[in-house]
């Protein structure tokens, strides 16, 4: 029900560092689709599990359009939207790496 | 605290990740490889002529080895360079482009598809003219790239056989 799971890379900096821990689940999502803004979890059958935001404007049923905040993420921009199946998980609690 | 202890777990154990993924090299893209690419799709099939022409005056229609050689590495290399193309355009339409980018240059989609088919027709066929048009069509998307940037560009003849007209960031 509860996963915890390291962000590596930059496509959510500033608000995701690189380093910062997350807790997902996925029982937000098993009466309920993913909402404009949420932070989620995905598996990508190319690029592996990643954490995007959901792009409500863009969403379509089960066609969930995911992106991340730096320029060059790779996301549905690139990859065209993601199956609701796919979602792994909503982040449920940012834990941030602790400035030095 | 929480994050000392699950970063304790985590070199312990070893987490889950879930990668916030960019492009590696991030934001490192640039039109001139497929530029010189197609300019080099032009420079073999000016080569393959001239050694045509060449060896019709001097052998008359008997080809010997040096002559087959010689067509077959320029034949070989304007398949690779074609494809390069192709490739090098492919890359920055599906990591760099963004959709905003094809509301901005609505010709845009046509230009790639163009280009794509122009690459694909070069390795077909020996037509200088259809080369040509390949480096016209690269140069145009490299106009292109260079304005989503804010940069400038020029054409100028490349210093170098084919010598063709080129575009060029001016930075």
């Amino acid at each position: 029900m509860l996963r915890v799971i390291r962000v590596s890379g930059e496509s959510l900096f500033p608000s995701y560092q690189n380093g910062d821990f997350v807790i997902v689940s996925k029982i937000p999502y098993f009466f309920a689709r993913p909402r404009h803004g949420d932070v989620v979890i995905l598996k990508h059958q190319q690029y592996g599990e990643l954490i995007k935001i959901v792009d409500g404007s863009r969403t379509h049923g089960d066609d969930i359009f995911v992106v991340g905040m730096h320029p060059n993420s790779i996301d549905s921009r690139a990859f065209g939207p993601v199956r609701r199946n796919d979602i792994l998980g909503k982040v449920i609690w940012h834990i941030k790496k602790p400035k030095k | 605290m929480v994050y000392r202890i699950l970063e304790a777990f985590d070199k312990m154990f070893g987490l889950e990740q879930a990668r916030a993924h960019c492009d590696v090299p991030c934001g490192i893209y640039d039109p001139i490889k497929a530029q010189i690419a197609a300019l080099t799709v032009v420079r073999m099939v000016d080569l393959l002529n001239d050694k045509l022409e060449n060896h019709g005056n001097d052998n008359g229609s008997q080809p010997d080895a040096e002559f087959i050689n010689s067509v077959a590495r320029y034949v070989a290399v304007k398949e690779e360079h074609a494809e390069e193309c192709k490739h090098e355009i492919r890359v920055i339409m599906g990591d760099y482009l963004k959709e905003a980018h094809y509301q901005e240059y609505p010709e845009l989609a046509g230009l790639v598809l163009n280009i794509m088919q122009l690459g694909s027709k070069s390795r077909q066929t020996a037509d200088r003219e259809t080369a040509v048009a390949l480096v016209e069509a690269v140069n145009r998307f490299a106009e292109i790239f260079w304005a989503t940037k804010g940069v400038e560009t020029k054409r100028a003849t490349a210093p170098y056989a084919p010598s063709l007209e080129t575009v060029y960031p001016v930075l």
